[in-house]
């Protein structure tokens, strides 16, 4: 094919795209209302084609979702075809085989419509600040974990279609701030809507085709650039986590390179479980494709093009793909596993740049509910991060996310929000996995009722007994634990009660070594001892 | 005697700026001299006297020196401040470490963050503990103090940092840590959160406070210095110093808070843009400065600029946001993007044509200047498209080379993409106006502005000779060129009120408010301000604003409060939804809250003329072949911007020259020379 665009007329339209994606996300984030979206990043936002192929995605935010807009457009589009879409009309879902995994997170697409023609579509995907269903972990299949979205029509031509939104806030404990973050995905997608707009004006263009064409082809040759440079083979790691009580999880991941093109196939993974551990095969995917990606080529900007030359693929039934009704509430408690997996897999051949298991694949999350002394309900959710694993010239960052990139909300905050008291969050001396290069450490985070109610303690987590494992002798990074004041071990899949009075300390787990310990330096030993970053 | 003379002197990077004005004389005169890195105010010095003599002003006639310095970035990208301890409240000693905990490049797994100003074993906590609403849960342990404070100054610790937490609602355990210390050891310079930073977040206040330690004992005695060179001189007027938000303040503030100059630079090209909006009584205007390095783009009134009150300093990667240190520090609103005259253009990986971020600053610079240069840049690209005179660039002292930039943008750019070297450069300058353009327009959207409306200042050496094309890419259809494209900054110190801007947090429901307590806080700002400015009430002008969210929200939005009284809570959330529909398109139904008060304080800014008399003579130079974005090379008019008279009008294509920048306007454009000399420029359809 003969470009359409030379060098600089492709950059100077491509960089307004990205920007106007960038700036849309940034709209969302400052409107929305649920912290999960503020301080875990765990958004989206995409302009694709009229094809519901992504043409820019949204820098910040959980990479590995952007990865399944495209699909998850398309799928929108097999139940509303092209025909049926008016302007201003919106479409909402959050089936987690449809959209991002599970059930909070809900899916937004929007057209773009320029002179009467249907050109592109605007979407969006955010963590909302509930579901409905039953508190966490009791589910043992879909239903129950929520309100279930089919793909429907929130906004009809303009008008909000009262229908859907009674019947879905009737369904959720705080409809409030669910509708304020949908209105917030929406001011993303007005943004996203008004740039694609101009874009075309500015430029003379009819719609986005050919640009679409153009950098679709663009990064599938750079991806397919980056798979040739790695030897043909077929590299396989395994990697063992807690799971559910009686039913460990085992990820078997086979990694086939076949000049340019790779495949990653789970086959030999532990079948779906009754317990909303399940990653459906789209939030696999995503979880695949991103810890991918940044091996391969970290830098260039992404789209549907960028996906191609990966296949990932897993026997339905496996707990990477679950069919339903499975439960899937906690699917990163699998889904994060994953890049540990692949990076463990492609040690042989990317040394350098892969990174040994990190403490926060998966993610412990903490969150508690009650009343204060007042009587007033409070729900708040613990934001804080295990250590990641190192890699062949670095020390891993202690308390950072890895695959995700949540953040940690202020103590301040949490103790306005909340009548809870953090007594103390601090790194986890000796916690980094030893090595060469040290894994990073986790923290402890100390949480002290002082009300005269028991509190509703959520937690979920794994790695109590499988750590973040070394690589090429490195050590494993410490497990985690949750402890009682009263010496009592909390189980990191439970939910129980933290009495008046009582505290809880979460040690969120340190990351895998990397290299032999008695390589490291003399220098970064003494550094160590210094800051007391070891015992 | 009346002593009417002031002196702007900014301090940059490469070029110490001044500019002298006297109004008794209607005299402005500027000066430039390279900035001396290992003592900045040698080249002060020197350049304030070489201006006294080419004035013929006597020492004793200045009445005032307004100083704004890029020392204190310095220092923070150099690693070269003070040893810092930093006391904090026991089990938070990681507050710095952990910092937000994200990843501030997702596609980056080997990125590092910004290292912590305070190493981890001169983090101490000590007991004592304040609940959220203030209220003491235990008692300061004043031994636990003196113990952890007498290790860190054994450790060499050079000045102490206090952040505990909830301090920004009760300070009294950090004052009474600073009181402590000042009697066991005196001469400890401390500085405490809640004096830097009265505003909800540890981590922030914590980083804020670390960083007004870590650059003090340097500005002090940089100050100090300064002062003496000063008297010795013979200047006994009063030395004020440029603030980030945009105001000026008195030395010993400058001296308490030496992490406000933090963004002086910056904001002082805004100030001057504001300047320039009064005299022609435009509301607002956008300000466009590019220089070497960076492209700055701001939404201007003619009462100065929008603030913003966070920022972050140090970054590891400058055009990666969270990869520095977070400051609560009012600075000026703007977008900044690495597009200036010194970025480097090459191809990327992906075969597109990529502009900036990477600089080639101003050593070795653009491959023109002939100091070394080899990668081609933006002021290279301007070059071959007829945008700069190779021989009366800075007033032809230094001699562009266009041989050697044709061959390096048929090397480097043209050949590796396919195209010509006319082709290559002008799609340098097509991708680099395009990123402006872009930042431009999230930023007005920000505002929730249209570019249209507005009118276009441009300076700094590189903006004017981007004005046009960028003016084309927004549909602006009024461009402005003040003269002295380069000395904006200084002359935006002259022109800056004496500012003292204020936050308190009170956070409470909008329907809620206690608003005697509110009062009491407003009045206690008030007071400071008055005392720090140093005047009589009557002339200062108080604004008062707030920062409004939806209850649930985590953003905040300045909302203007009325100047004085208590306003109706109807009234107030009726301006929150108009801001807040202004900004997002929409508004929302549901309680709103208040998170922090705001109390800016000014004095009147001076207002001064920018231009200089005509020089006798005929402006007009040989003419040129020049490139213009949507017309291609046209043969255009060359004019010598020192011999156009006020009231000259003229048509495109024209190219104006000053020592320091050019700017070229295409054949639709209509050009009229002011009073001050400025350019106005009307861009025809």
């Amino acid at each position: 094919m003969t470009p359409a665009f030379d060098p600089v007329g492709l950059e100077v339209r491509w960089d307004r795209l990205a920007t106007a994606v960038d700036e849309a996300a940034s709209t969302m984030l400052r409107t929305a209302f649920s912290t999960i979206i503020r301080e875990s990043n765990d958004y989206t936002v995409v302009l694709t084609d009229r094809r519901g192929r992504t043409m820019a995605e949204s820098r910040a935010g959980i990479p590995g979702f952007a990865a399944l807009m495209s699909s998850l457009t398309g799928l929108v589009l097999e139940r509303f075809t092209a025909q049926e879409w008016q302007d201003g009309d919106c479409v909402i879902t959050n089936d987690p085989w449809i959209a991002t995994g599970h059930l909070p997170d809900i899916a937004m697409i929007t057209p773009v419509f320029h002179r009467g023609t249907l050109v592109a579509y605007a979407g969006t995907a955010a963590h909302s600040p509930d579901i409905g269903g039953t508190p966490a972990l009791g589910a043992t299949d879909l239903i129950s974990e929520g309100i279930l979205i089919p793909p429907l029509r929130l906004y009809r031509a303009g008008r909000v279609e009262r229908g859907v939104k009674d019947l879905l806030l009737a369904n959720v404990r705080l409809p409030g701030p669910l509708w304020g973050d949908l209105e917030a995905q929406a001011a993303a997608h007005e943004v996203c809507r008004r740039r694609a707009r101009e874009f075309l004006g500015d430029f003379g263009e009819p719609d986005f085709e050919r640009f679409a064409a153009e950098v679709h082809t663009v990064t599938d040759a750079a991806v397919r650039a980056a798979v040739r440079e790695l030897p043909d083979g077929v590299y396989r790691a395994g990697v063992d986590a807690d799971g559910v009580e009686g039913h460990p999880t085992h990820i078997e991941c086979t990694v086939t390179v076949r000049g340019d093109r790779i495949g990653i196939d789970y086959a030999g993974s532990s079948p779906q479980v009754p317990f909303p551990v399940n990653s459906t095969l789209n939030y696999t995917r995503a979880y695949s494709m991103y810890p991918l990606k940044i091996l391969l080529d970290p830098g260039t900007r992404t789209n549907w093009g960028s996906y191609r030359a990966i296949d990932v693929t897993a026997p339905e039934g496996t707990i990477v793909n679950p069919v339903f009704p499975a439960p899937v509430v906690a699917r990163h408690l699998t889904g994060h596993l994953l890049s540990c997996a692949i990076h463990r897999a492609l040690a042989p051949v990317l040394p350098g740049r892969i990174i040994a298991d990190s403490g926060g694949a998966p993610a412990l999350r903490v969150r508690f509910a009650g009343v204060d002394d007042a009587g007033r309900p409070f729900a708040q959710m613990l934001f804080a991060n295990a250590g990641m694993g190192a890699s062949r010239e670095q020390d891993g960052l202690s308390a950072t996310a890895f695959p995700t990139n949540s953040g940690s909300g202020s103590i301040e905050a949490f103790e306005v929000a909340s009548p809870l008291r953090i007594v103390r969050k601090q790194l986890r001396p000796g916690s980094g996995g030893r090595g060469r290069r040290r894994g990073g450490l986790g923290q402890d985070v100390e949480v002290h009722n002082p009300t005269r109610h028991p509190v509703q303690l959520v937690v979920l987590g794994d790695r109590e007994r499988h750590p973040a494992l070394g690589l090429a002798g490195g050590e494993p990074g410490a497990t985690a634990q949750a402890v009682l004041d009263s010496g009592e071990r909390v189980p990191l899949k439970s939910v129980s009660q933290l009495a008046p009075g009582a505290s809880v300390v979460i040690s969120f787990p340190g990351g895998g070594g990397f290299g032999a310990p008695e390589e490291r330096e003399a220098e970064l030993v003494r550094a160590d001892e210094l800051g007391g970053y070891v015992r | 005697m009346s002593r009417t003379v002031r002196i702007g002197v900014d301090v940059g990077g490469t070029f110490t700026d001044l500019l002298l004005h006297d109004p008794a004389r209607g005299l402005t005169w500027p000066g430039k001299l390279p900035t001396t890195p290992h003592a900045p105010g040698e080249a002060i010095t020197a350049g304030i006297a070489r201006l006294l003599a080419e004035t013929g002003t006597p020492a004793r006639d200045v009445a005032g020196i307004v100083h704004g310095t890029t020392l204190v970035t310095n220092t923070l990208l150099e690693r070269t401040g003070a040893v810092v301890g930093l006391l904090t409240t026991a089990g938070f000693r990681d507050v710095l470490e952990l910092a937000r905990e994200i990843r501030f490049d997702t596609t980056d797994l080997l990125a590092r963050p910004a290292r912590p100003l305070v190493p981890r074993h001169l983090c101490r906590g000590v007991r004592g503990r304040l609940a959220a609403d203030g209220a003491e849960l235990e008692p300061l342990d004043e031994d636990d103090v003196l113990v952890q404070v007498g290790e860190l100054l054994q450790q060499g610790v050079e000045a102490v940092a206090v952040a505990m937490l909830h301090a920004h609602r009760d300070d009294r355990h950090e004052r009474r840590v600073r009181d402590l210390l000042a009697r066991v050891h005196p001469g400890v310079p401390v500085t405490l959160s809640s004096a830097v930073a009265p505003v909800v977040g540890e981590y922030e206040r914590a980083s804020t406070a670390c960083l007004n330690a870590y650059v003090q004992p340097s500005m002090t005695r940089y100050l100090d210095r300064l002062r003496d060179d000063l008297l010795a001189m013979g200047i006994d007027a009063p030395l004020r110093v440029m603030l980030s938000g945009g105001g000026v303040t008195t030395l010993a503030d400058a001296k308490e808070f030496p992490f406000r100059l933090l963004e002086s630079g910056p904001a002082a090209g805004t100030i001057a843009a504001a300047a320039v909006a009064r005299r022609l009584g435009e509301p607002d205007v956008l300000s466009f400065d590019m220089g070497g390095t960076t492209a700055k783009i701001a939404v201007v009134g003619g009462d100065g600029p929008r603030r913003r009150h966070d920022f972050e300093a140090g970054r590891v990667d400058k055009f990666k946001p969270g990869s520095g240190l977070p400051v609560r520090l009012t600075v000026v609103d703007l977008i900044e993007i690495g597009s200036g005259g010194g970025s480097i253009a090459a191809p990327d990986a992906l075969g597109l044509l990529k502009v900036g971020p990477r600089s080639a600053g101003s050593v070795p610079g653009p491959v023109a200047y002939g100091r070394g240069g080899e990668r081609p840049t933006v002021t290279d690209a301007d070059l071959v498209l007829g945008h700069l005179d190779p021989a009366a660039f800075l007033g032809g002292e230094l001699p562009l080379r266009t041989a050697e930039v044709r061959k390096a943008l048929d090397r480097e750019v043209a050949e590796p993409l396919g195209l010509d070297t006319a082709g290559a450069a002008a799609g340098i300058v097509e991708v680099a106006t395009a990123s402006m353009a872009a930042a431009a327009r999230t930023h007005l959207a920000e505002h929730g502005r249209d570019p249209g409306g507005f009118a276009l200042v441009a300076f700094g050496g590189a903006g004017p000779v981007h004005a046009y094309g960028l003016a084309k890419q927004l549909k602006i259809t009024r461009i402005v060129v003040p003269m002295r494209a380069g000395v904006m900054s200084a002359y935006g110190f002259l022109v800056a009120p004496p500012t003292v801007d204020q936050a308190r947090s009170l956070p409470s429901a909008l329907t809620e408010v206690d608003w005697e307590r509110v009062t009491a806080l407003y009045a206690e700002m008030a007071a400071h301000a008055t005392a720090v400015l140093g005047a009589d009430g009557t002339q200062v002008r108080l604004r008062r604003s707030a920062d409004l969210r939806y209850l649930g929200q985590g953003a905040g939005i300045e909302v203007e409060l009325p100047d004085s009284g208590r306003p109706a809570a109807d009234d107030l959330r009726r301006t929150f939804e108009e801001t807040y529909r202004a900004t997002f398109g929409r508004s929302l139904d549901g309680p709103a809250e208040v998170v922090t008060w705001r109390l800016s304080a000014r004095l009147p800014g001076h207002d001064i003329p920018l231009g200089c008399e005509p020089v006798a003579g005929d402006p007009r130079r040989t003419g040129r072949d020049v490139w213009f974005p949507g017309h291609g090379r046209l043969a255009a008019t060359v004019w010598d911007r020192y011999r156009l008279r006020p009231g000259t009008e003229l048509t495109g294509p024209a190219v104006f020259e000053e020592r320091e920048s050019s700017c070229a306007f295409g054949p639709e454009c209509r050009i009229r020379v002011d009073d001050d000399l400025t350019l106005l420029v009307d861009v025809g359809p």
